[in-house]
């Protein structure tokens, strides 16, 4: 019997090796890339392709992103850069206070026509993104929104998928808070962002992590509306020259690659908790 | 109107008032762009001119006579047919890796997210690096005398564009599969073990079936994505070589804003719009079972 444990207790710790084995191993291609991006950032050109390890560093590229001009005209990747972080930021604000406001009324108020919106709702995030892109490129060309920072966030300022999310926690939220919260004489918006929202952080931190993140990596629709390099968000000025005037210079494509990737992984870092959690949670964000 | 609001109740109208901002917004953004992308694929109109004429449904009878079409299309049946299965068997071995471990599983878990989070146009530069002719996955490829020409060659450039997407989306389907197996309860296994009911047996019997949903989600994720790849073929290899890389939605990007011609375009995204849904709806059928 003592023998046959061992043996047993061996087999698993042997099970266990060989899965953190695996995982650990499975790990290595998830990250190389990233590692590859940053050293390939720093090499001198002859190295770039086939030495992993350098031998020597370089702030070259670095410096052509930031500092030097391109085409007589002042960088633009550091105005890139900025106005991602804005169009990122302000449409992430934008989803989180009206999908807390529409999910909230979906979740909590009782009104005619409230299962009508809720099935519209669930209808709308079956549609795909092609078809939209088309008719609200002539809408935005029509307003003269092409080139302006509206053009750029108006078709993602509030999200079905956010709404649904919203509308699924708040209806776990006790009754007796909203009513002690009126009793008190707050208004319903109050209610909404002091009351219910404050209850809700991981679903606002997973709405917001998520929205950011898609804005940040969105590419076509900001190569359709903006026309103008000051204007333009970092992922479509980091296309545009990688195709165009830095087509043949991988190293300042790695650099404008990693300041794109960087933000991103701070965000990452700081909230994986919460990333993990969103896609067990709604396993909706496609 | 006035009849209107006289049947609203007063405390109705604090649900109304809410709702009003999503609802004005849907419209203007949402229903109004449905409809008119409709009732432009009927039409001829170059964008920059003002003229527009009502051409019926010769849009659509074109654009199914279009040779890139139906190229586009069988390189989106290319590309499923490699991502969709690498992806499956991939993250659902690492997620049945992940559920068998608890120390450290939340730093595995997000370690495995990583690629996740990397945008489109900064992971497809570091691919098309990487793997270029004489990048660093060659050169070591070189070692034992093979190089691949993962993006130059017609025949797997699309394989390629696949796995890259493969990468960036692993993380993401293991964590939908271990959100699936962890709802599993353990009670099931245990009395299959009682059964005498082994590994394997268990792993088809009981997994399999049970992550049902997980399986239904992550292929539906995966259709519709197939039907929306742009942004790497866009930078990495222009649609070629020898269109083989072509997708849909390139197509669209290249009838509407290249060549202008708003109305093809549109007839265009309805119909890959219609194929798309159809797949889902399809894949569902197949896939989708009842478990409770």
């Amino acid at each position: 019997m003592g023998r046959y444990t061992l043996n047993r207790l061996n087999f698993r710790s042997y099970g266990k090796l060989l899965t953190y084995s695996l995982l650990s191993l499975g790990l290595v291609p998830m990250v190389f890339p990233y590692i590859w991006m940053v050293l390939a950032s720093f090499k001198v050109p002859a190295e770039i392709f086939d030495r992993f390890i350098p031998t020597s560093l370089t702030l070259e590229h670095y410096r052509m992103i930031f500092l030097m001009g391109s085409t007589g005209s002042a960088n633009p990747f550091i105005r890139a850069l900025a106005n991602s972080l804005l169009v990122s930021s302000v449409t992430t604000l934008s989803v989180v206070i009206f999908g807390a406001i529409t999910g909230y009324a979906l979740a909590r108020l009782r009104f005619r026509g409230r299962s009508l919106l809720n099935n519209f709702i669930l209808f709308q995030m079956l549609f795909p993104v092609v078809l939209f892109l088309i008719p609200r490129f002539l809408l935005v060309t029509k307003l003269g929104w092409i080139n302006t920072y509206q053009g750029m966030i108006a078709p993602f300022m509030m999200s079905a998928w956010a709404i649904f999310l919203f509308r699924q926690f708040f209806r776990t939220i006790p009754q007796e808070l909203i009513d002690a919260a009126r009793i008190d004489g707050c208004s319903e918006l109050r209610i909404i962002f002091q009351v219910m929202l404050p209850l809700s952080k991981s679903v606002t931190i997973i709405v917001a992590v998520f929205t950011f993140m898609s804005m940040w990596d969105e590419f076509l629709w900001y190569l359709i509306v903006t026309k103008d390099y000051n204007l333009m968000p970092l992922s479509v000025l980091l296309g545009l020259f990688t195709k165009g005037e830095y087509s043949s210079y991988p190293g300042i494509q790695t650099a404008g690659a990693t300041l794109l990737t960087i933000p991103i992984l701070i965000i990452f870092f700081s909230f994986r908790k919460f990333f993990t959690e969103g896609i067990a949670l709604s396993g909706i964000k496609g | 109107m006035n009849s209107i609001l006289a049947k609203v109740k007063p405390n109705e109208l604090v649900g109304y008032g809410l709702i009003l901002p999503y609802l004005i917004y849907s419209l203007i953004i949402w229903v109004y762009p449905l409809i008119w992308g409709v009732s432009i694929a009927f039409k001829r109109w170059n964008i920059i001119s003002t003229e527009k004429t009502f051409v019926g449904l010769s849009n659509f009878v074109q654009v199914i006579h279009d040779p890139l079409f139906w190229i586009a299309f069988k390189n989106t049946l290319y590309f499923m047919v490699v991502y969709i299965p690498i992806s499956i068997f991939l993250s659902l071995s690492v997620a049945l890796l992940l559920n068998r471990i608890n120390f450290l599983r939340s730093f595995f878990a997000s370690g495995y997210l990583i690629s996740y989070v990397s945008a489109g146009v900064a992971y497809s530069i570091v691919f098309n690096l990487m793997f270029s002719g004489n990048g660093i996955i060659n050169t070591w490829l070189g070692g034992i005398g093979i190089t691949i020409p993962w993006f130059s060659s017609p025949k797997i450039a699309m394989a390629s564009i696949a796995l890259i997407v493969v990468w960036k989306f692993l993380g993401y389907y293991s964590l939908i599969f271990l959100a699936g197996l962890q709802s599993i309860p353990k009670s099931i296994y245990e009395s299959a073990e009682i059964d005498g009911a082994g590994k394997i047996i268990q792993f088809f019997r009981i997994t399999i079936p049970l992550l049902n949903p997980s399986f239904t989600i992550i292929f539906i994720f995966a259709i519709m994505l197939s039907f929306n790849v742009f942004t790497e073929p866009y930078m990495i290899t222009g649609g070629g070589p020898l269109d083989s890389t072509q997708t849909f939605v390139m197509q669209i990007y290249y009838h509407t804003f290249t060549n202008l011609h708003a109305g093809y375009g549109s007839s265009f995204a309805i119909i890959v719009a219609a194929i798309s849904f159809a797949f889902v709806f399809f894949i569902r059928k197949i896939v989708e079972k009842d478990i409770a």
